[in-house]
């Protein structure tokens, strides 16, 4: 991963240092709350429902074990012994004291962290595939490119006030697991149709939130040379014309949708005209340079089977399950891709105490080469463990609480914080996704489900994805009462697409019987187990989900 | 008339917490049981000792909440406010939560 250079630390310590000042200034009121709150967003914290909230980044999802034992350590010190991945890769940490802020960022600078641009009208953390670098399907590792984007967004000075947030990610293979359709701009690493050559197939304008939309694809192609200055023309243009004047018009998307796909398009290719041959050009060296940074581990050669794995699997049922849910194969042979299930009934998804981080820290060390991803679907990836190993690892992560057979499946939930921590929120969604984690903690269920998503929103800001989850959850509040409502037929995936809500929303205690009406409509009238609920959602229309949900 | 308390952050910790007059000097607590409930009549001695508390970097954005008196205290009116005054209404992670889970 990405190395700090003697400037990066400088400048690091500097910020953590400006910052430490200021909230020294408010706390003797030298600040106004309202001077000061556009510094602490700059430093990713916010004010709460409860408690001030520290989001910390982690640049496209890559933790060091080190890394992660800080986080661990700051959870322990300085909050209730707990952290939050979020929907972006990054961790978030519900009551942190503000006189303590200052030190946490000293602790995070020690080990290359920090929270700037985690919050603001910036260029936020650019998020990634948890599986760069090790993925079968991939074209190409994102991660240089990831990088190259962070230190040109870090700081950039004319990016620093835009009309609102924005976010990036890069996908390198063919399967998305970045979501890059509901991006401000998404990138696709493809092969050129004439050539060899690799470059960016260029989305922009896609987001969720209130007025939710796919991306369009404004470059089929963009050689990779060019990809900051037409980042940079993407970003002036926006900067020009995205709107100031309505905070829920300002994100690109609604620029995009306003101004025209065509003309959108005419603007970026006209102003990137004039910088193309700039200073942001990217060179062979630039490349050389980044891509040394994420180099492969000296793998061990190895054969692509295991007795000891083999065995286990034939004799041991819970061994087996795991292998079948939370297993992906990896690139190199020998090796596979661990995901840690952060989806239990016993804590809220994405959860993760500081006894569980050290642990993993730990096991990172032990198994995968001293490294742990974040996914955008609130889980963890070890990324290098080998074959033989899976037995030892299985047997340590369930001791941890971490092996729940559950990935890609229906109690694989993302939900956002919502009414129980968040200050915009007007449900809760935690509840719900517990109480569907306790009515479907059935195996045999889950598993005959197949490949199905639940996202929950706690409100229209659609923090918890709501709106590309197979089946997605909505809480509103309406005269005082949490209500949920139903989208169906959403994806995040290569086939992004944004769900249709079916019909009224449901009390809080009827939502869960809801979900379990749509799920057994799905049951009763899939072709064979092999179609998946989304396939079979496209194929069947929504009457008869509405029939059974309505009458 | 509705019943109405005064709430906020405070600066330092940010935690939730709801002023308490007592002889006409403010405090600020994160019990809202503590709170001094007023009606309308007298909201305005609330909301002057309120934004002074703001003024003397105390507390951060007080505002008033409408509350019941029930024989179990005072109550906010609202979800969202029940849930400032109580605090999450989910088990927050602990491991000695999920140890003592694993040993039964």
């Amino acid at each position: 991963m990405y190395q700090y250079s003697e400037q990066d630390h400088q400048l690091l310590l500097e910020r953590v240092s400006q910052f430490r000042g200021q909230v020294a200034r408010r706390l003797k009121g030298e600040l106004s709350e309202e001077e000061f709150k556009h510094q602490r967003l700059r430093n990713g914290l916010y004010l709460q429902l409860h408690a001030y909230m520290l989001r910390v980044a982690i640049p496209y999802g890559l933790l060091s074990s080190e890394q992660m034992r800080t986080l661990a350590h700051i959870a322990r010190k300085y909050d209730k012994g707990y952290g939050h991945f979020s929907t972006r890769q990054n961790i978030q940490y519900n009551w942190p004291k503000l006189e303590d802020v200052p030190d946490i960022l000293d602790d995070l600078a020690k080990v290359e962290m920090h929270a700037i641009q985690t919050s603001g009208n910036c260029i936020r953390n650019t998020t990634s595939d948890p599986l760069a670098g090790v993925a079968r399907d991939e074209i190409e590792d994102p991660r240089p490119y990831c990088e190259l984007i962070r230190q040109w967004s870090t700081f950039h000075p004319e990016f620093n006030f835009l009309p609102r947030k924005f976010k990036i990610a890069v996908s390198g293979a063919t399967q998305d697991r970045a979501a890059v359709a509901v991006h401000d701009i998404g990138l696709r690493l493809v092969k050129s149709k004439t050539s060899e050559e690799i470059g960016f197939e260029v989305y922009v304008g896609g987001g969720l939130g209130r007025t939710p939309m796919l991306g369009k694809v404004i470059r089929a192609f963009l050689p990779k040379q060019d990809m900051l200055t037409y980042l940079e023309a993407i970003l002036r243009v926006y900067n020009m014309l995205g709107r100031r004047d309505n905070i829920y018009k300002a994100r690109i998307k609604i620029l995009v949708h306003e101004t025209g796909e065509e003309k959108f398009r005419e603007l970026v290719e006209a102003e990137w005209e004039k910088i193309k041959a700039g200073g942001l050009y990217l060179k062979e060296e630039d490349f050389n340079w980044v891509k040394g940074f994420f180099n492969d581990p000296e793998y061990d050669i190895l054969p692509d089977q295991d007795a000891d794995f083999e065995n286990l699997m034939l004799s041991n049922a819970d061994f087996a399950r795991w292998v079948d849910k939370n297993i992906e194969l990896h690139k190199q042979s020998g090796y596979r891709i661990v995901y840690l299930s952060l989806k239990t009934a016993h804590q809220p998804p994405g959860d993760v105490t500081a006894d569980q981080m050290d642990a993993i820290a730990d096991l990172a060390d032990k198994y995968s080469l001293g490294h742990i991803r974040t996914t955008h679907r609130q889980n963890l990836v070890l990324s290098d463990v080998q074959l033989k190993d899976l037995p030892a690892l299985w047997g340590e992560l369930k001791a941890l609480d971490l092996a729940t057979p559950n990935y890609n499946h229906v109690t694989d939930i993302i939900s956002c914080p919502g009414l129980d921590y968040c200050a915009l929120a007007t449900a809760r969604s935690i509840p719900i996704s517990q109480a569907i984690t306790a009515r479907f903690d059935d195996y045999d269920f889950i598993n005959d489900l197949g490949d199905v998503s639940i996202n929950i929103s706690g409100c229209i800001n659609a923090c918890g994805h709501h709106h590309v989850a197979n089946i997605g959850i909505l809480g509103v509040n309406k005269k005082g009462t949490e209500v949920y409502q139903l989208t169906l037929g959403g994806s995040a995936r290569e086939d992004a697409a944004i769900g249709k809500i079916i019909g009224p929303a449901f009390e809080a205690d009827e939502i869960v019987d809801a979900v379990s009406e749509v799920l057994s409509v799905y049951l009763e009238n899939r072709e064979d187990p092999e179609e998946t609920f989304l396939t079979a959602y496209r194929r069947l229309g929504p009457a008869l989900f509405k029939e059974r949900l309505y009458g | 008339m509705a019943l109405q308390v005064y709430t906020a952050s405070l600066l330092k910790e940010g935690l939730v917490a709801y002023l308490a007059l007592d002889n006409g000097r403010p405090s600020w607590t994160t019990d809202i049981h503590l709170a001094t409930v007023s009606n309308d009549d007298a909201l305005e001695t609330l909301k002057t000792a309120a934004e002074q508390s703001e003024q003397d970097n105390i507390v951060v954005a007080p505002y008033a909440i409408d509350v019941f008196q029930t024989e179990n205290g005072i109550v906010a009116a609202t979800k969202r406010e029940q849930i400032r005054a109580a605090g999450p209404t989910i088990a927050l992670p602990q491991d000695n939560i999920r140890e003592s889970r694993e040993a039964a």
